[in-house]
């Protein structure tokens, strides 16, 4: 749980040291204000990133050299202090402590909030390319599957060598000593996703027809490693049997891979592919529809909200306790229907803390007796309610 | 410039050597003894003068070969490769090796250029099929980072067909060390390379 806010120099915030009350806080303000910037800080904390793919020094305000974000957490957990700073220069510096020391690892430091962030901007989850989802599964799985971002680092490491090598002059024997390389933390980043995707796939389908009110849709992993087909669902997260498939996926494609300058087969190039089933017809390859391509926008940002939602239970079980929910305008852009129905699915998710952004008082329907009101407007945050 | 403007400025192009410590050692250099300092330039001048590296395996020299190739109590049938010539002490230093060396100059990293032309692995492959040395086992101990293995990778594949035995040095558990204090990806490489007792 969140017990302190502190917040130097970050965006358009005012320099200030919050008490986050046990239960959370909706925070009321008009567009611009700095709502989802107060949410982004604390989601910072989590995963030493922005949420919104912002670089460091672009979270930095004008006329200041360093942001400063520290996150108190209630005592009795594993760890009582995250902290995260910036330094602008040439090239930006960026310190990360956890209980005042700095991990070695990136690994380390990230997910001792426990928080799950739900934003208007996430249906690019659904409307845009492989890559934001990718993106997804990578910060999901870095905080919850344990060596998942040590194993990714390193396959984008060894990707970019083998890369290199592809658009070099070097003869196969050295792009193929990457490829031994490449196989082990590719097949352990595939396993990590083709498991969770499998494990969530009901509870996504179910959100999705419940704030759908009965329209049906899918979420399907697709590896980009040819030849992975045969791995079946009860072994899909065996990372030997992604691993093999895999090294041979390399060495198959290593002629046509030089021809282009680039590394075809591999989870760089995965998808996480979500369908709807048109009422009344049956599931079928023929008749259901990529959200992507054809749904429209309630669709999508019904799809993006039911990721959030099993981001949110997969959190809950690897916390053993409810997440910290970071809620940025949830309910904007979607009909009466839908935003009720999402109600009613987060009471029943959002038991822990919460921190909610909503644009007028009206607008904070979960929890609305319980949770502190605070306002902001140009930054600066009052506690009064 | 002043000259000791401009000593403090070659000092501080050293590593680990900021303004402050280059201050204090032209300090120390010019409040202690003319001879002192006469020994050190000395030193240093022998130092790029001298040394070279080796004809055979590439490590520091003074003369054409170095110490350890010209040394007849070693056993020329082992030759340990290694990524730089510091390596060759570290290694040497533990008193296990008795075989010869062979220092590669760096590690394969086509991100900075460097292929296997770049490196010293046509002299290693012409030293084993040369066969003067008699070379029987290559001990491969490049670093276990990333660009290390690919280079091991990739000198077993041009060294197998040659028909010498190629060995890569264990990696596990530092000794001395406690459990709980090893990161996770070494314990994970420990576990896999156990050993029965």
């Amino acid at each position: 749980m969140l017990t302190g806010l502190g917040l130097v120099g970050f965006r358009n915030l005012e320099d200030r040291e919050l008490e986050i009350p046990p239960e959370g806080v909706a925070l009321v303000g008009r567009n611009a204000q700095g709502k989802s910037n107060f949410l982004e800080a604390v989601y910072y904390l989590e995963v030493f990133r922005s949420p919104r793919g912002t670089r460091d020094a672009h979270l930095i305000s004008f006329h200041r050299d360093h942001f400063r974000l520290v996150g108190g957490l209630a005592p009795g957990g594993e760890v009582s202090a995250v902290t995260a700073a910036v330094q602008r220069g040439g090239s930006p510096t960026k310190k990360v402590t956890v209980d005042g020391r700095e991990p070695e690892r990136l690994g380390d430091a990230v997910g001792h909030l426990g928080a799950v962030l739900f934003t208007p901007g996430d249906v690019r989850l659904v409307s845009d390319g492989p890559g934001e989802r990718r993106r997804f599964l990578d910060i999901l799985l870095s905080v919850n599957h344990p060596g998942y971002l040590e194993a990714l680092q390193r396959y984008r490491q060894v990707i970019s060598h083998r890369n290199a090598a592809l658009r070099s002059s070097a003869g196969p024997a050295a792009i193929q000593a990457w490829d031994a390389l490449l196989s082990r933390p590719g097949g352990l980043v595939s396993a990590a996703r083709a498991g969770w995707v499998r494990d969530v796939g009901e509870a996504f389908a179910e959100v999705y027809r419940t704030v759908a009110d009965g329209e049906a849709a899918t979420m399907e992993y697709r590896p980009a490693t040819p030849g992975a087909d045969d791995i079946t669902i009860e072994g899909a997260a065996d990372p030997d049997a992604w691993e093999a498939r895999l090294r041979q996926a390399l060495a198959d494609s290593l002629e046509g891979d030089r021809e282009r300058g680039a590394t075809r087969p591999g989870p760089h190039r995965d998808d996480l592919r979500l369908r709807v089933l048109p009422e009344g017809s049956e599931e079928d390859e023929g008749e259901t529809r990529d959200l992507r391509e054809y749904g429209s926008g309630g669709q999508q940002r019904t799809a993006a909200l039911a990721l959030r939602m099993v981001e949110a239970s997969t959190r809950a079980r690897r916390l053993g306790r409810p997440p910290l929910l970071l809620l940025d305008d949830v309910f904007a852009e979607l009909d009466e229907g839908r935003s009720r129905r999402i109600l009613r699915l987060l009471d029943e998710t959002a038991t822990g803390q919460v921190l909610l952004t909503a644009p007028r008082e009206a607008d904070i329907r979960l929890r609305p007796g319980e949770l502190a009101r605070w306002t902001i407007e140009a930054g600066r945050i009052r506690e009064a309610s | 410039m002043s000259v000791i403007e401009e000593a403090i400025r070659e000092f501080s192009r050293l590593p680990g050597v900021g303004s402050r410590t280059a201050t204090r050692l032209v300090h120390s250099l010019l409040r202690g003894t003319t001879a002192d300092a006469r020994r050190l330039a000395r030193s240093i001048d022998e130092l790029v003068e001298r040394i070279r590296p080796c004809e055979r395996c590439g490590t520091f020299a003074e003369e054409e070969l170095c110490r350890i190739c010209r040394d007849p109590a070693r056993r020329g049938e082992t030759v340990c490769v290694v990524e730089s010539a510091f390596q060759v002490h570290s290694i040497d230093r533990t008193g296990e090796f008795r075989g010869r060396f062979h220092v590669l100059g760096g590690h394969l990293s086509p991100l900075d250029g460097i292929g296997p032309e770049e490196l010293r692995i046509r002299e290693l492959l012409d030293r084993v099929s040369r066969g003067d040395e008699g070379i029987r086992e290559v001990i491969l101990a490049t670093n276990p980072s990333v660009e290390g293995e690919a280079t091991a990778v990739y000198l077993e594949g041009v060294l197998r067909p040659l028909g010498v035995k190629v060995t890569r040095l264990a990696r596990g558990l530092p000794v001395g060390s406690d459990l709980e204090f090893v990161d996770g990806l070494t314990l994970a490489e420990a576990l896999s390379g156990r050993r029965e007792m």
